[in-house]
């Protein structure tokens, strides 16, 4: 075979193998990985099944923020206006964490339709609202 | 007064920059050349009236001038001088000034770089840089002028910066990782030059590879000091969190040390002269590409500049005029580009390929998990979802392993062919008595053992042995080692530093301890064998806030460390920051984020110890350091 259309197969074969590997590594990991975003209203009605991590957001209901004295656990509940969703959370908050603010939590529902939060997020502008509560409050709207 | 100079000046720029886009494209078409002489002169002006403009916008911070809105909304008179000039570049408007001056300062190293610019190459690759900054130059004008005046009522306090950007490391974050962004503007204009005037040769790939590792040193750095910047800054004692906005400047980083790998092969051998030219193109598309995701607010990141979709689409905009015109040339480009040798399997063209390919798959599938989300969202008709981190966790393990074993081997292929095989087995006997040495090392630090930063651990002894150790034992004498190190200074260099990087990452992911909990003051807790005491807490006064400091005290084996964390209020945005406390050494950090007051003098706390986490960016330094001394020597060669 002449050297260069050898060389040109071997380039092609790797290319293609290469592809081929990303490809399905790509999937695998995406499809592992990939967290729904619900509303409070979504989650009350929808069957999300208890455990799978997803998703929540809406506004942090005024007056509903608990803090425990003798540990790091939080209760607050978020709202969409239509309907609210008790949150749990065992942790530091962000610092722009604060009633009246859009926040997304990342976690999963538990039998009794509470909500388990892993991870609060934060944003680092007193002024932003995170883009999928806003979007969520446009659709109600 | 000034603001109105500035405005001008930028205009003037403009001006300037059209002349440039176009005058060598007429002189090129209708074969009439002309003195070339105008191109120095035209490059050296633009820069000038652009650091004009930048100046003017300086002033007017430095002044506290609030009739101009972009200094009304993002700087007060509380604000430090410091932090007032840093302020010029904290949003949207300023920071595109700052992207508009690095792109015609490359401009200006590029034309002075070279001995002489009388040549069609080096005209058309003038013109397309002219191009690139006349855009954005537009794209500010129209959409995001900075000098725009709130009259007749100007407030008379100003906003204020973003209090967690007022800090040391983001003052110079911006300024370095614009120029890495816009330092491939200059590939880019070669290639195209090179397609136009049909010089796809070894002079073109020769003189497009310096600017591309110039590109990516600086893009390291400004990388690396973004995760510094975030590690200490947010309080969450991470220092890579996968957001769309670092994703937006690891992809062209990852493209950019693919391009200059392949540059070498089309130098030196003639070979992958079509990927470089494309691989130039897609630098400066995923560059573009990370300034559309992160100013067209498309996508939710950490990152909230002033979002506004009419940016957006002039951005996608100019994004199409580059790319898909750049793509036209590359297919109507008139000659069959050859490669002018062949190579075998166990070729360092080979092993190049195999390095691009990773990378450049690696960048497209971080890119692909980047824009996800929108996808989604446009084909489910609404419905949102995210890609969590472990998506790039997992992902990037078996590139960085296949990376790491290239890096390895490299240095003993040879062109076209490896003839001896020998160092191979040297090669695993280091490797292995390295990995023997730290483990041992590990095992005295942390008192135990952990599988996990194996993988790290066994990346780190191979591409140290392969990049430093086997020249030092098998080189000898002494003055044969010098002259090789001296030739391949600068990969050594980039090698170690990705070495060090890769040892620093397992190690913390592996090593590291964690823990949220109460303390009131005088209460300890014994976090795996370091123990943390709560022992006061006061106030502060600072120029534009008010702080709540705790002070702590750590109890090591031999010594006691004092280290304070401190909450604070910022007067002017009503905004509460986390001041981490940090105290180092070489292995280990000790990581203290103070949460809130809960009741009396009871206080959250969020306690970490961090081994090896400064290994990350000194091995970033180090990469940086290696591109930039293999740049330094291509430049000097060159003249």
């Amino acid at each position: 075979m002449h050297p260069l259309r050898k060389q040109r197969i071997y380039a092609i074969v790797t290319v293609l193998l290469g592809a081929i590997a990303a490809l399905v590594l790509v999937m695998s990991a995406l499809s592992k990985n990939m967290n729904l975003f619900y509303s409070p209203s979504e989650l009350v009605s929808s069957n999300v099944a208890p455990g799978s991590v997803v998703r929540a957001g809406g506004m942090v209901a005024s007056g509903s923020i608990q803090k425990s004295t003798d540990s790091l656990e939080v209760i607050f509940l978020i709202t969409d206006f239509q309907n609210s969703l008790s949150v749990t959370y065992n942790g530091i908050l962000p610092d722009l964490f604060s009633e009246d603010a859009g926040v997304v939590v990342k976690g999963f529902l538990k039998e009794d339709g509470t909500f388990l939060a892993q991870e609060v997020l934060a944003k680092h502008d007193e002024n932003y609202m995170p883009p999928e509560v806003a979007k969520m409050l446009n659709k109600i709207e | 007064m000034i603001p109105e100079i500035g405005h001008l000046l930028l205009i003037g720029a403009l001006a300037v920059t059209f002349i440039g886009g176009c005058l060598p494209f007429y002189e090129f078409f209708s074969k009439k050349y002309y003195s070339q002489s105008y191109l120095r002169p035209f490059s050296v002006l633009t820069a000038l009236l652009v650091a004009g403009s930048l100046t003017c916008l300086i002033y007017s911070f430095l002044v506290d001038d609030f009739s101009v809105a972009y200094v009304a909304t993002n700087s007060n008179t509380l604000l430090p001088d410091y932090y007032k000039f840093a302020a010029t570049w904290g949003a949207h408007e300023g920071s595109l000034v700052l992207w508009i001056l690095c792109l015609s300062l490359w401009l200006v190293g590029y034309m002075f770089s070279k001995r002489n610019v009388n040549d069609s190459f080096s005209s058309i690759t003038f013109a397309i840089m002219n191009q690139v900054i006349f855009a954005f130059i537009l794209f500010t004008l129209f959409t995001s002028n900075p000098f725009e005046r709130l009259l007749p009522f100007s407030p008379l306090e100003g906003g204020d910066l973003n209090p967690s950007l007022q800090d040391f490391a983001f003052t110079i974050h911006p300024p370095l990782l614009y120029m890495g962004y816009s330092g491939l503007a200059l590939p880019f204009s070669l290639a195209i030059a090179a397609m136009i005037t049909n010089n796809i040769d070894s002079l073109w790939a020769r003189s497009a590879r310096p600017w591309s590792l110039l590109s990516c040193a600086f893009l390291t750095l400004g990388i690396g000091l973004g995760s510094w910047w975030a590690y200490y800054e947010l309080g969450w004692g991470g220092w890579w969190f996968w957001d769309p906005v670092e994703n937006a400047a690891f992809v062209p980083w990852l493209i950019s040390i693919a391009l200059f790998h392949s540059l070498i092969a089309t130098e030196r051998r003639g070979v992958f002269k079509n990927w470089s030219l494309l691989l130039s193109i897609l630098s400066f598309a995923a560059s573009l590409l990370g300034t559309f995701l992160v100013r067209s607010g498309v996508l939710t990141s950490v990152h909230a500049f002033a979002l506004d979709p009419e940016r957006g689409l002039f951005i996608l905009g100019i994004c199409s005029y580059f790319i898909f015109g750049a793509l036209l040339i590359y297919s109507l480009k008139n000659t069959r580009t050859q490669s002018e040798s062949t190579y075998s399997l166990t070729s360092i063209e080979f092993g190049f390929l195999l390095n691009n390919l990773l990378l450049v798959v690696l960048a497209i599938s971080i890119m692909f998990g980047t824009i996800f989300p929108l996808l989604y969202e446009a084909y489910t008709n609404g419905d949102q979802v995210s890609v969590g981190p472990p998506y790039f966790n997992v992902l990037i393990l078996p590139f960085a392993i296949g990376l790491g074993f290239l890096q390895g081997v490299g240095l003993f292929l040879g062109w076209s062919d490896t003839k001896d095989f020998k160092f191979i087995t040297r090669l695993i006997i280091e490797t292995l008595t390295v990995l023997i040495v730290i483990n041992i090392i590990l095992y005295f630090l942390f008192g135990s053992f952990n599988t996990g930063s194996l993988v790290a651990c066994l990346l780190f002894s191979w591409i140290v042995s392969g990049n430093f150790l086997d020249i030092v034992i098998n080189k000898r004498p002494l003055n044969k080692i010098k002259s090789f190190l001296s030739f391949r200074l600068g990969a050594i260099f980039a090698h170690l530093g990705i070495a060090f990087l890769v040892l620093g990452i397992g190690v913390v992911s592996s090593y590291s301890s964690e823990k949220e909990l109460l303390l009131s003051v005088g209460e300890s807790y014994d976090l795996d064998g370091y123990v943390f005491e709560f022992q006061n807490l006061s106030s502060e006064k600072g120029p534009n806030y008010i702080a709540d400091v705790a002070s702590l005290k750590i109890d090591e084996n031999t010594r006691t460390i004092a280290l304070s964390s401190e909450k604070r209020s910022y007067l002017s945005a009503n905004q509460v920051t986390t001041e981490v406390g940090i105290v180092a050494d070489l292995f280990k950090d000790y990581y203290v984020a103070l949460g809130e007051n809960i009741e009396g003098d009871t206080w959250s706390f969020r306690l970490q110890v961090k081994p090896f986490v400064r290994w990350i960016w000194f091995g970033a330094l180090l990469i940086a350091i290696g591109t930039f001394i293999s740049s330094i020597k291509l430049l000097r060669k060159e003249t």
